[in-house]
């Protein structure tokens, strides 16, 4: 009964909700970005918070968006996501912002390596934490020590380290597909005792 | 540097602003592209555009060397063993077990703990987010102005070869290690079928 009447739903109700949504992201940018070019904006923001305090909003908008008025999932997760990327950032220094993509990228793959089922977009998701991070230590590399570039060293250890870490991974899925016929996460209790 | 005058300076940080914005974004839209797309193979062409936006982000941090490096070394071989991979499992299961789980009846009180349980992930990558901010955001960082020296590379090379030898010997250990490894584990043993799964050695 529920999902017939989900379906039933015309798509456009979704769309024109989604875009609802994605209209008040932009105009509390616009706000923030007002606000931060007063003069001493950005401490006054930082003072009281109203970065994180827009962040809530927006996250608890989308949440009642998707559920209340049935916007579609996937579009309020982008909207939500990039709108409070850009108003998190946009009165910051390049360095917070480069560390402030990289820990959404961060918490985008964690959430992907702990949801998915299929056991190759779990090492997906592990591969975009890994650029993540190095994408820290080239954004530290570049504004905290441009003399000698230790974080790109380190960064170039993690490319290593990635590249053992995909073979091998891939390999281990491939050997349990053979055995089990299935790459399903819920289903790898080989090793359950 | 020295060449350019402050008006020039600020329209070159303004124009840096901008590409960045645009290159961060394309990269969240297409990581979220990653972990939501259905089709798992598409999934895996999308994360050669996430790498490729990471390099370019790269480029503009004055690492040519790393931007190269990521497009061959993920942009190209990574995603290129994650779907063959793909193709030789079964890059249907998500859809299939979306199928059965629509089918399945479940009493109100599992229902609601297995939303929870659904909605547990979210919340931490959420949460994880916001706390890694609010650390990166409350932190003075001594920022420096002077620019990454154009033979960066010759600066990574030596060190490499000089005060960072040993972890560089290790890893290069490590990729045999992972070689090896890989080939054992994915090597056919024999002729296997289905039938001959139950049969222990």
């Amino acid at each position: 009964m529920q999902s017939e009447l989900s379906e039933s739903k015309p798509a456009m109700t979704k769309f024109v909700w989604t875009f609802v949504y994605a209209c008040l992201v932009v105009i509390c940018v616009f706000f923030l970005l007002g606000q931060s070019t007063n003069v001493d904006g950005n401490q006054s923001i930082m003072k009281g918070d109203l970065d994180a305090t827009m962040f809530f909003g927006i996250t608890a908008a989308g949440l009642i968006f998707h559920y209340v008025f049935g916007a579609s999932a996937l579009g309020c997760l982008a909207v939500g996501s990039v709108g409070s990327f850009v108003l998190l950032t946009i009165g910051q220094e390049p360095l917070v912002r480069y560390l402030t993509l990289s820990a959404l990228l961060f918490a985008i793959g964690m959430y992907g390596m702990v949801r998915s089922r299929n056991a190759v977009r779990v090492l997906m998701s592990i591969e975009l934490m890994l650029n993540a991070v190095n994408l820290n230590l080239i954004a530290f590399a570049r504004y905290i020590d441009p003399g000698a570039v230790k974080g790109q060293l380190f960064a170039i250890f993690i490319l290593t380290v990635a590249a053992a870490e995909a073979a091998v991974g891939l390999a281990i899925v491939l050997s349990v597909y053979r055995t089990t016929q299935t790459v399903d996460m819920n289903k790898f209790n080989l090793l359950r005792w | 540097m020295n060449i350019l005058n402050v008006q020039d300076l600020v329209t070159f940080q303004a124009t840096e602003t901008v590409a960045f914005y645009a290159v961060a974004i394309v990269a969240i839209c297409l990581s979220l592209g990653v972990i939501a797309d259905r089709n798992v193979i598409r999934a895996g062409f999308v994360l050669i555009g996430v790498f490729g936006g990471i390099s370019l982000l790269f480029l503009m941090l004055q690492a040519q060397f790393l931007a190269l490096a990521q497009i061959m070394i993920y942009a190209v071989g990574i995603t290129l063993v994650v779907v063959i991979a793909l193709m030789l499992t079964n890059p249907r299961l998500e859809k299939e077990a979306e199928a059965e789980e629509l089918t399945g009846e479940r009493a109100p009180l599992f229902a609601m703990v297995d939303a929870v349980k659904g909605a547990f992930p979210a919340v931490v990558g959420w949460f994880s987010f916001f706390t890694l901010y609010l650390a990166v955001r409350s932190e003075g960082w001594n920022v420096t102005d002077e620019a990454v020296s154009p033979d960066n590379l010759k600066v990574l090379g030596e060190s490499l070869t000089t005060s960072y030898s040993l972890p560089f010997e290790f890893a290069s250990v490590l990729l045999l290690a992972a070689l090896i490894g890989a080939i054992m584990l994915a090597k056919a043993e024999r002729k296997s079928t289905g039938s001959e799964i139950e049969t222990v050695d």
